[in-house]
C-alpha cells in the first residue's frame, strides 16, 4: 500500500506524465472522430505496414533523430540553433557527390558519379565537423551556445548552396531511396533507423557515465571541471553528436525527396527539436534530461501535425494547434503550476492522516 | 577627491568609458565596410547617398523598427521569436480587412496594434509569473501567429488604397545647394520615405526610453541581475511585461511599414525576419545575455548589416548567398571582439 | 527609555511545511545601536530577517516600528517603511555604473528625465563619506568586490533608512576594508540608525555591537549587553552545548622521518603568483594563512592544476608530476575544495549520491560507469560517516543546509581515497558546531596518513590544527612557522610587518 502511494506521488511529479497524456488525448480525439485512426495492415503489393500511426512514427523520425541530440545540447544549458541548416548542408552534399555538376543536363537515372558510401559518409562526417564547430566555440571560445549556433544557422544555408553553386539536383539511384522510402522486413526504414540511434543514444548515455557528465556541466560547468570532468570535451562531444544526427536526419530527408532543397530541406526543425525536449520534461535551464521524454514529445509534434491532415483542417493552420499544445504542456510544467499541485496533493495527504 | 571630480568629467575619459566600446566597434566596422565599398564601386556610385539611404537603410526599414523593440528585450536577457509572425499578421489584418471587408487601413492598424501588443503583454507576464523561459514561450507565440495568419488567408493579398499609396509614396527630398548655388535637391535623387522616417523616430524614442527614464533603466538592472533587481525593490514584472508589450508594437509598426513596402499581405511574408532582427541588434553591440545595449548601436546594426547585401550586388559576380555566410561571419566577429572586450577588463581588474 | 526602541517584534512565529521555523521569538532594537543576530545556521537568524524585509510572512505575532503595527510584503514596502537590508552575495547590477546602482528606483528627476548629474555628483560626494576614492561613472563590475560590498552598504544608507540590516556584510573583506566598514556604521550609529548585524566573526561582534540576541533553533535564547558574556560563554549559549567538548581536537601527529608526500620547487604563474617552494610529508597538516588575494588559492589551484603552472616543478612521492588541468590531478591522488562552495563546488541539481560519485567516476572515466548499487553504497557509507543531515541519498544537495554541503563535497574527495587533500576556506559561512566536525575530519584524515593543506582566514583554527603554518602575502610565500608554538600575534606581526615595509618601499620611491 505504502510503495503503491509512493509510486503514483512520483508518477504526478514526473514531468512526462503531462506529455503522455497529451499524447493520448489527441490519439484519443483522433479515435472518436475516426474509429480507424488505429488500423495497421499490411500493404500488399509492398509488403510494409502501413497505418496513420506508422505514418506518424516513420514521419517523426527526422526530429527524433535531432531531438536525441538536441536533448543532450539542452541538458547542457544550451541549444542547438544550428540543426536546421545542417540538415540543409547534408543533403546538398549528399546530393552533389551523387551527381556531378558535369552531368546537369543529362536525365537522371538510376547511377551515382562518386561511391555511394562517399555520398553517405562524406556528409555525415561534415556535419560532425560542423557540429564540433559549434562546441569548439562554446567550450574553448566561451560563447553562449544560442548565439554560436546561430552563426552557422544564419550561414549553413548559404554554405549548403553555395555547394550546389545553387542548384537543385534529383537523382534516381535505388540505394539512396532506401534510406528514406525503403524498408526492413515489414518496417519502413526511416523508423528503423530512428529505433537505432534512439537506443544507441540511450544506451550511451545512461550505460556509460556520460548523462551524468553532461547534466552535472550542464547544472555546473566550473564545479564539474573542479571534479575531474573534462566539461569541454563533454561539450565537444555533445554538439558533435547534434550535427552528426543531423546529418542522418540530412540524407532521411533528401532522400525522402530524392533530391536536394537547400530552401525548404529542415526549415524550422530546430523549433521543432527544441520543442520536443521541452514537452519532453527536460528544462531548458539544464540539467536532468530523459530521451525517452524527448520521444514522446517529438511523436505528439507529429501526431498534431497529422491530426490536422486528417481532418481536412487548413494545412498551414498546423502551426496553430501545435501552439495551443504547447501551450497547454508548458503551462502545466511551469513551476508555479507543479508546486500548485505539489501543495495540493500534500494538503489532501496532511487532511487523510489527521 | 578633486583630482577624480576632474577626471571623470574629462571629456576623453568619458569617451573612453568601456560601456560604448561595441558600439565603436560596429561604427568602425561599418565605415571600413562602407570604405572599402567605396574605394572599390565607386564607379558604379557606391559611394552616393542614394546607396547608403535607399538600399542601406530604406529596404531594411522595417527590421530596424522591429530592432528597436528587441534590442530592448534582449537588455532584460530575454528574447522575442514571434517579431517575424507579428509583423505578418499585421500585413494579414490590414490586406484583408481593406480589400476584403473595406475597412479603414488604420483601423486594421489600431487593431492590429491591439493584438500585437495584447500578445507581448501575455507573453511578457507568462515568461515572469510561469517562469516559462522566454525562447520556448516566444517561440509558441511564433507559431500562434502564423498559424491565425494561415487561418486569414493562404494567398498573397494585394492591397489597393489611397492611404497607403500616399504613405508609400510620402517623400522628403534631401536638399543642398546646387552647382548654381541654389538650394534644391540632390541628384541622383534621394529623400527619406515615410518607413525611414518612422524607423528614426522610433530610434529616438527607444533611446530616450532607455537612458532617460526610470523604466528604461530598470530594463538594464533586469539585463544584470533580474534577482538582485527585485531585491533592489525595482518593479521588475512590469517592467518585463511592459517591454514585450512595447516589441509587439514594434513589430506591428514593423509589419506596417512593410505593407507600404510591399503593398500586399501574405502569410509568409518575413519567415525567419525574427533572426534577421536578433542579428541587427546583436551586431549593433547588443549583448544577449543582457544588459548591455545602446539604440545608436543598433541602428548601425541595421546599416551593417544591410551594407554587405548591398556591397554583393554591386560586385555582380558573387552568389547571393555569400550574404547569409558574410553575415554569419560577422556575428562571429562580434562575439569574439565581445569576448576579447571582457577578458581585456577582466584583466586590467585585476591589475 | 521606551521612546528609544526603534524596533520592537513580538512572539513572532513562523511555520515552514513540517518545521517551526520561528517560535515565539522577541526582538527590540534601539536607535543609536548595532545590535548582533547570533546563531548557528538553522537557528531562524535570517527567516527573522526576511520576516522583516517582508520575504516571509509571520503566522502569529507584532512588528512595532517606532511603535506603529507594520506588516511588510516585499521588500520594496519594506524599504519604504525605512528598513534596509544589505546581503551576503552582492545584490546589485554589475552592468550599471556605481552611481546608477546607488540611485536606481529612486532617481531624481528633473523635466521628466532622469537628472544624471545630480545622480552623479551626490554619488561622489557618498563615496567619498566611505573613504573610497573612485570614478563612479564605471560599470560596478569593473571593481572589487569589496568596494562592490560597500557601494551596496551605500545604496542601503543612502534611502534614508531607520533600520539597516547587515546580513554577513563582511565575509568578502579584508581586514582594512572591515575596518573602513565599521568606522562607517560608527557614523551611523551617531546619526540614530539603528543597525542589525549578523556575522559568523565573533570578534567582529565584540568589536563593533552594543548589544546581542542569540538564537537556536527556532527559539529565542536571550537578550544581552555585549558585557554580559565572554566569547566562551557566547559559544556556549549558541550551540548549547560547552566549546571545550566541541573543540577537543589534538595535532596531527607526524613522524619525523616521513617522506614527503608533496614537493612544489619555484612555481607561480605570471601575474599571479610567483616563486612558491611548498613541501607536505605524509599524514602533515599544513596551514596556509594570508589575507584574502595573498595568493593562497592561486596557490592551492596550482597544486591541483586548475591553474597551470608556467614555471618550477612538481614532485609527488619523489617524482616529477605534470598537473595540467584538474583531472590529471585526480589521477595523482590530490583531491581540492574550492572556496566558493556554491559556484565552484556543489552541482545543485543534482543528488547528494550523484554529487557524491562524481570524483570517483571523473577518474574512472566514463566509459567505466559505477553500478546504481556501487554509488548507493558509497554515498550511504559517507551519509553515515559524516553524519549528513538528509532523510536520503536522493536528495538535491541545493536543498541542504551550508555545513552538509561542505560534507557531501569532503565526502567527494574522500571517496577518491587521495593522498593530498587541499582544502580551501572549508569552514567558512558554516556554523561552530560544523566548523568543529569538519576540523576533526581533516585531523582524522591525518592521522589515516592523508597529507591536508587547509586555508583559512581565521587564523586560530588555522592555529588549532596546522603542524606547520605557510604564511603569504603579496601573492608570495613570506615565511613558515611551527604550528605548535607560534601565536596569532606572531602571523599577525609577520604579515602586517610585511606590508608595512612594502609601503616604505613604494613611499622611498
Amino acid at each position: 500500500m505504502k510503495k503503491r502511494s509512493i509510486n503514483l506521488s512520483a508518477l504526478t511529479r514526473s514531468k512526462i506524465t503531462w506529455a503522455v497524456i497529451a499524447e493520448l488525448l489527441i490519439l484519443l480525439v483522433c479515435f472518436i472522430i475516426r474509429p480507424d485512426f488505429f488500423s495497421i495492415s499490411i500493404q500488399p503489393s509492398t509488403g510494409v505496414l502501413y497505418g496513420s500511426l506508422i505514418d506518424i512514427v516513420n514521419r517523426s523520425a527526422e526530429i527524433s533523430i535531432i531531438a536525441m541530440g538536441m536533448t543532450l545540447a539542452i541538458a547542457l544549458g544550451g541549444t542547438d540553433l544550428s540543426v536546421g541548416a545542417l540538415v540543409a548542408v547534408s543533403g546538398a552534399m549528399a546530393l552533389k557527390l551523387m551527381r556531378w555538376d558535369v552531368l546537369e543536363y543529362v536525365t537522371p537515372g538510376d547511377y551515382t558519379v562518386k561511391p555511394f558510401w562517399m555520398a553517405i559518409l562524406f556528409p555525415l562526417i561534415t556535419c560532425t565537423i560542423m557540429g564540433l564547430f559549434n562546441g569548439f566555440l562554446i567550450a574553448k571560445g566561451g560563447m553562449q551556445p544560442f548565439i554560436a549556433t546561430l552563426i552557422l544557422m544564419v550561414s549553413g544555408r548559404g554554405i549548403a548552396q553555395i555547394l550546389t553553386n545553387g542548384k537543385q539536383f534529383t537523382t534516381m539511384y535505388s540505394p539512396f531511396r532506401v534510406i528514406g522510402q525503403g524498408n526492413l522486413g515489414p518496417i519502413p526504414m526511416p523508423i528503423v533507423i530512428m529505433t537505432v540511434v534512439c537506443v544507441l543514444m540511450a544506451l550511451f548515455v545512461r550505460k556509460t557515465a556520460f548523462g551524468t557528465f553532461v547534466e552535472a556541466v550542464g547544472v555546473n560547468r566550473s564545479a564539474s571541471r573542479l571534479s575531474g570532468i573534462s566539461s569541454d570535451a563533454v561539450i565537444m562531444i555533445v554538439y558533435s553528436i547534434t550535427g552528426f544526427l543531423s546529418g542522418i536526419a540530412g540524407l532521411i530527408y533528401s532522400s525522402r525527396i530524392m533530391s536536394n532543397d537547400s530552401n525548404n530541406a529542415g526549415i524550422n526543425y530546430e523549433m521543432d527539436a527544441i520543442l520536443a525536449v521541452v514537452i519532453g520534461g527536460t528544462a531548458m535551464t539544464g540539467g536532468k534530461f530523459s530521451l525517452l521524454g524527448t520521444l514522446i514529445g517529438s511523436i505528439i509534434i507529429r501526431t498534431i501535425v497529422t491530426f490536422v491532415y486528417y481532418f481536412g483542417i487548413v494545412a498551414e493552420a498546423t502551426m496553430a494547434f501545435k501552439a495551443l499544445i504547447i501551450a497547454v504542456v508548458i503551462v502545466l510544467q511551469s513551476e508555479p503550476v507543479r508546486e500548485y499541485f505539489a501543495r495540493r496533493s500534500e494538503k489532501r495527504a496532511s487532511l487523510k492522516q489527521g | 577627491m578633486e583630482a577624480t571630480g576632474r577626471k571623470r568629467q574629462s571629456l576623453l575619459s568619458r569617451i573612453m568609458n568601456p560601456k560604448y566600446i561595441m558600439v565603436y566597434a560596429t561604427i568602425g566596422i561599418f565605415l571600413i565596410i562602407y570604405i572599402f565599398g567605396a574605394i572599390n564601386y565607386a564607379d558604379s556610385g557606391f559611394l552616393t547617398l542614394r546607396t547608403l539611404i535607399i538600399s542601406m537603410f530604406t529596404e531594411n526599414a522595417y527590421y530596424g523598427i522591429s530592432a528597436v523593440g528587441m534590442t530592448m528585450v534582449l537588455i532584460t536577457g530575454g528574447i522575442d521569436l514571434s517579431v517575424g509572425a507579428v509583423s505578418s499578421l499585421t500585413g494579414m489584418l490590414i490586406a484583408y480587412g481593406v480589400a476584403r471587408m473595406n475597412i479603414h487601413p488604420l483601423v486594421c492598424l489600431a487593431f492590429a496594434l491591439v493584438i500585437g501588443v495584447g500578445l507581448g503583454a501575455i507573453m511578457g507576464a507568462a515568461i515572469h509569473y510561469l517562469n516559462v523561459p522566454p525562447f520556448i514561450m516566444t517561440l509558441t507565440g511564433m507559431f500562434l501567429t502564423r498559424g491565425v495568419c494561415s487561418l486569414i488567408s493562404r494567398e498573397s493579398i494585394e492591397i489597393d488604397n489611397e492611404l497607403i499609396d500616399a504613405l508609400a509614396g510620402f517623400k522628403i527630398y534631401l536638399k543642398w545647394w546646387n552647382e548654381d548655388g541654389e538650394w534644391a535637391k540632390i541628384k541622383p535623387i534621394c529623400y527619406i520615405n515615410f518607413n525611414l522616417l518612422l524607423f528614426i523616430i522610433m530610434i529616438i524614442i527607444g533611446t530616450i526610453l532607455l537612458q532617460r527614464t526610470r523604466f528604461g533603466r530598470n530594463v538594464y538592472a533586469i539585463g544584470g541581475n533580474e534577482q538582485s533587481a527585485k531585491l533592489m525593490g525595482l518593479p521588475v514584472a512590469r517592467t518585463k511585461i511592459i517591454v514585450y508589450a512595447f516589441n509587439g508594437f514594434c513589430s506591428v509598426l514593423a509589419g506596417f511599414a512593410y505593407v507600404l513596402y510591399v503593398k500586399s499581405g501574405w502569410n509568409l511574408a518575413l519567415q525567419g525576419g525574427e533572426l534577421e532582427v536578433i542579428t541587427c541588434a546583436v551586431i549593433g553591440g547588443t549583448l544577449m545575455t543582457g544588459g548591455v545595449g545602446y539604440m545608436i548601436g543598433t541602428l548601425f546594426g541595421v546599416l551593417l548589416k544591410s551594407a554587405i547585401p548591398a556591397l554583393i550586388t554591386f560586385n555582380g559576380n558573387l552568389l547571393s548567398w555569400w550574404g547569409k555566410i558574410a553575415t554569419g561571419a560577422l556575428l562571429l566577429l562580434f562575439i569574439f571582439i565581445q569576448r576579447v572586450v571582457v577578458l581585456y577588463s577582466d584583466r586590467k581588474k585585476q591589475e | 527609555m521606551p521612546e528609544d526602541i526603534i524596533l520592537e517584534m513580538k512572539e513572532i512565529e513562523i511555520q515552514f511545511p513540517g518545521v517551526k521555523a520561528l517560535d515565539k521569538v522577541d526582538f527590540t532594537l534601539r536607535r543609536g545601536e548595532v545590535h548582533s543576530l547570533l546563531g548557528e545556521n538553522g537557528a531562524g537568524k535570517s527567516t527573522l530577517i526576511k520576516c522583516l524585509t517582508g520575504v516571509n510572512h509571520k503566522d502569529a505575532g507584532q512588528i512595532l516600528l517606532e511603535g506603529k503595527e507594520i506588516n511588510p510584503t516585499s521588500p520594496q514596502q519594506a524599504m519604504d517603511m525605512g528598513i534596509s537590508t544589505v546581503y551576503q552575495e552582492i545584490n546589485l547590477c554589475p552592468n550599471l555604473t556605481v552611481a546608477e546602482n546607488i540611485f536606481i528606483g529612486r532617481q531624481p528627476m528633473k523635466r521628466g528625465q532622469i537628472d544624471w548629474k545630480t545622480i552623479n555628483r551626490r554619488a561622489d560626494e557618498l563615496m567619498s563619506r566611505f573613504h573610497l576614492d573612485i570614478d563612479v561613472t564605471r560599470p560596478l563590475s569593473f571593481y572589487s568586490t569589496a568596494i562592490q560590498q560597500m557601494v551596496s552598504i551605500a545604496r542601503a544608507v543612502d534611502v534614508q533608512a531607520k533600520i539597516l540590516i547587515l546580513d554577513e556584510p563582511t565575509s568578502s573583506l579584508d581586514d582594512n576594508e572591515v575596518r573602513l566598514l565599521f568606522d562607517v556604521m560608527r557614523d551611523l550609529k551617531k546619526d540614530g540608525m539603528g543597525i542589525i548585524f549578523i556575522t559568523h566573526f565573533l570578534d567582529q561582534v565584540y568589536e563593533i555591537s552594543d548589544r546581542m540576541t542569540i538564537l537556536r533553533n527556532g527559539h529565542l535564547v536571550g537578550s544581552y549587553g555585549i558585557n554580559e558574556l565572554n566569547k566562551v560563554q557566547l559559544v556556549t549559549q549558541m550551540i548549547g552545548k560547552d566549546i571545550d567538548v566541541i573543540f577537543n581536537l589534538k595535532r596531527a601527529d607526524v613522524k619525523p622521518d616521513a617522506p614527503y608526500m608533496l614537493e612544489a620547487e619555484h612555481i607561480g604563474v605570471p601575474g599571479k603568483v610567483k616563486d612558491i617552494n611548498v613541501s607536505l610529508k605524509e599524514g602533515e597538516l599544513l596551514g596556509f594563512a594570508g589575507l584574502l588575494g595573498s595568493g593562497r588559492t592561486e596557490t592551492a589551484e596550482m597544486l591541483f592544476g586548475a591553474e597551470k603552472t608556467t614555471q618550477g616543478t612538481i614532485k609527488k612521492k619523489g617524482s616529477e608530476v605534470n598537473l595540467k588541468n584538474p583531472h590529471a590531478a585526480i589521477m595523482e591522488k590530490i583531491a581540492f575544495c574550492p572556496e566558493d562552495r556554491k559556484v565552484d563546488g556543489i552541482i545543485g541539481d543534482l543528488s547528494i549520491r550523484e554529487n557524491i560519485m562524481l570524483a570517483v567516476q571523473a577518474r574512472r572515466g566514463f566509459m567505466h560507469p559505477m553500478s546504481r548499487a556501487e554509488q548507493e553504497k558509497l554515498a550511504e557509507k559517507y551519509i553515515q560517516a559524516l553524519g549528513i543531515a538528509t532523510p536520503d541519498a536522493e536528495k538535491k544537495i541545493a536543498e541542504l543546509s551550508g555545513g552538509n554541503q561542505q560534507k557531501v563535497i569532503l565526502a567527494r574527495w574522500m571517496a577518491t581515497d587521495p593522498d593530498v587533500l587541499i582544502l580551501d576556506e572549508p569552514t567558512r559561512g558554516i556554523d561552530v558546531g560544523a566548523k568543529a566536525e569538519i576540523q576533526r575530519l581533516m585531523l582524522e584524515m591525518c592521522n589515516d596518513g592523508v597529507s591536508v593543506i587547509f586555508i583559512s582566514s581565521e587564523l586560530d583554527e588555522i592555529i588549532r590544527c596546522s603542524n606547520r603554518i605557510v604564511i603569504m602575502r603579496d601573492r608570495q610565500k613570506v615565511a613558515e612557522v611551527d604550528g605548535a608554538t607560534c601565536t596569532q600575534q606572531d602571523i599577525l606581526n609577520i604579515i602586517a610587518e610585511g606590508s608595512a615595509a612594502g609601503k616604505a618601499e613604494e613611499g622611498s620611491v
